[in-house]
């Protein structure tokens, strides 16, 4: 990546949110989980989309899992993206739970690398030029 | 148990503005020029009107909602509209998808709430490149999403779509039959945005992608437009000019809605044959039925995914089934027989809507299905959203 890259989209933090991103700035990937019935959440939710209990805290998710699917993204319709299509952005599904979901960026067009189903792990990216950093999922090694 | 309300209101008039790509007048202007049209295609003076309903969604999330120039809201038509000057009932709703209004509308007139229902959709495009995000920093759930460059609806079906094809073997060349199929209908339909504008099965596969698997051709084209219809009871309607369209049920997607984010991309079934059964149960009909089938396309595999849950074919089987003319104006199911939200231009299922009561109706033209006695309108996606109903030929 060359350094005069537009810069990258950055979150943006509120209450709910904060200590996801405290966490993935000590390196730490943290899913919301239900006190009540062990249901956890992604992205962050007030209420238990499963028995409905507002109970809800941060707790460490392994960060391993499998690739759901995946798109290559050719639009330069994205701000910071624009000059970095084609792009992959991947959707994995975590050991944990059936459909807990996360997003990722894969850099590149689509080489061949990627199965469905195939294993995947976190790792973290701090943005270059900022002091931002991202979980990020790969093939595992 | 069969819906008592059956039969017992329909559709009697249809209009449509201009559908363009470069709108030289506001939204507000097409609006009105649509349920104008609607209004007097039912032999109805705009004062008759005396209910107003809409679904004023925005094009997409980040436009505009300026009423009269983003969308068109329902104190738009109630203040400009010259319509009832004591209007009795209206409904501005913003969740299923836009047959979720002429629904509330249904209710309306059954209940005696209102006599004559007027219903439109109005789309804007606003300047500048459709669909974009613009900003260096991304707050609620795109903390989750744009931050990895995933900020488009078309990006989620895209990875949906994918899924859909590894889970089930299929290949995305197969789709060229169902859009190139849509297209030779909008070719028959002189409303339509690409009216005169063929597609090769070449012309698909050549076309340049937008998310893979998804192409440009597997997207519904952005328009400014409108498209208004009048309602009104099936004892009023038999005065009326043209031939009533009746509503014989109606559905909405009830499924406890997955995260936008990051649907369910697996569980297109599960919410969409609910969703397909309430229309159905309330008809008293089944897919056997269906004569015509009007299935939203804002992107292509939505059809797709519709196709299977109102059971037309089988689980997986979406792709095979649109293949030799199967789903053609000649075919054993005509599906978007007015080419869909993909080749008329992308009115958020209006199209759908107002094609279905022309087929029932002997109105569509050279797209006429011959004895079409009934058929289905369906919008949204099951991995989201959706409303639709069946229209009939007798009550």
């Amino acid at each position: 990546m060359t350094t005069d890259s537009p810069r990258r989209v950055v979150p943006q933090p509120d209450e709910l949110t904060q200590p996801f991103w405290d966490a993935v700035a000590e390196g730490r990937l943290m899913a919301q989980r239900c006190q009540q019935c062990g249901f956890y959440s992604h992205p962050p939710r007030i209420i238990c989309n499963e028995c409905h209990s507002f109970d809800l805290k941060w707790e460490p998710v392994s960060g391993k899992g499998k690739l759901y699917s995946y798109e290559v993204m050719h639009m330069q319709s994205i701000t910071g993206f624009e000059d970095r299509v084609p792009y992959r952005t991947v959707l994995v599904e975590l050991d944990e739970q059936p459909k807990l979901l996360f997003l990722g960026y894969l850099p590149g067009a689509d080489d061949g690398s990627l199965t469905l189903g195939m294993p995947m792990e976190v790792f973290f990216e701090k943005i270059e030029g900022t002091d931002q950093t991202l979980p990020q999922f790969r093939p595992a090694k | 148990m069969v819906w008592e309300g059956k039969g017992k209101t329909a559709v009697v008039g249809i209009g449509l503005s201009k559908l363009t790509r470069r709108p030289e007048a506001p939204l507000g202007a097409l609006a009105l020029d649509a349920c104008r049209a609607a209004i007097e295609d039912a032999g109805l003076k705009p004062e008759d009107i005396d209910g107003i309903c809409t679904y004023p969604d925005q094009p997409f999330a980040g436009a505009g909602r300026r009423d009269g120039e983003d969308l068109v809201n329902a104190l738009f038509l109630m203040n400009h509209g010259g319509l009832a000057p004591d209007i009795k009932w209206y409904a501005q709703i913003s969740t299923g998808m836009i047959a979720s209004a002429p629904i509330e509308g249904v209710n309306a007139l059954i209940s005696g709430a209102a006599k004559y229902v007027l219903f439109w959709r109005a789309m804007h495009i606003p300047k500048g490149t459709y669909n974009s995000f613009r900003s260096y920093s991304a707050g609620g759930d795109g903390q989750f999403g744009a931050v990895y460059g995933h900020v488009h609806g078309y990006q989620t079906h895209a990875i949906a779509y994918r899924h859909y094809l590894n889970k089930y073997h299929q290949n995305r060349e197969k789709m060229a039959a169902l859009v190139t199929n849509s297209r030779r209908n909008a070719n028959l339909n002189p409303g339509a945005f690409f009216y005169n504008q063929p597609m090769s099965v070449e012309d698909y596969l050549n076309a340049r992608m937008i998310a893979e698997p998804m192409c440009l051709f597997d997207c519904d084209v952005p328009i400014e437009g409108c498209t208004a219809i009048v309602m009104t009871t099936a004892d009023r309607a038999k005065d009326l000019k043209n031939k009533p369209a009746y509503i014989a049920g109606y559905g909405q997607n009830t499924a406890h809605r997955p995260e936008y984010l990051t649907y369910m991309v697996d569980s297109y079934l599960d919410a969409g044959r609910p969703h397909v059964g309430k229309i159905y149960e309330r008809a008293g009909m089944g897919p056997k039925d269906i004569d015509v089938a009007e299935l939203y396309d804002g992107f292509a595999p939505s059809t797709l995914y519709w196709l299977e849950a109102a059971g037309f074919c089988g689980e997986g089987e979406a792709l095979d089934f649109v293949q030799n003319g199967n789903v053609s104006l000649e075919g054993s199911l005509p599906v978007n027989t007015f080419g869909g939200s993909l080749s008329e231009g992308r009115l958020h299922g209006m199209g759908h809507l107002a094609e279905a009561v022309r087929q029932v109706t002997d109105r569509a033209d050279k797209r006429q299905i011959k004895d079409a006695n009934t058929a289905i309108a369906i919008d949204g996606s099951p991995l989201l959203r959706g409303s639709g109903m069946i229209f009939t030929r007798e009550p």
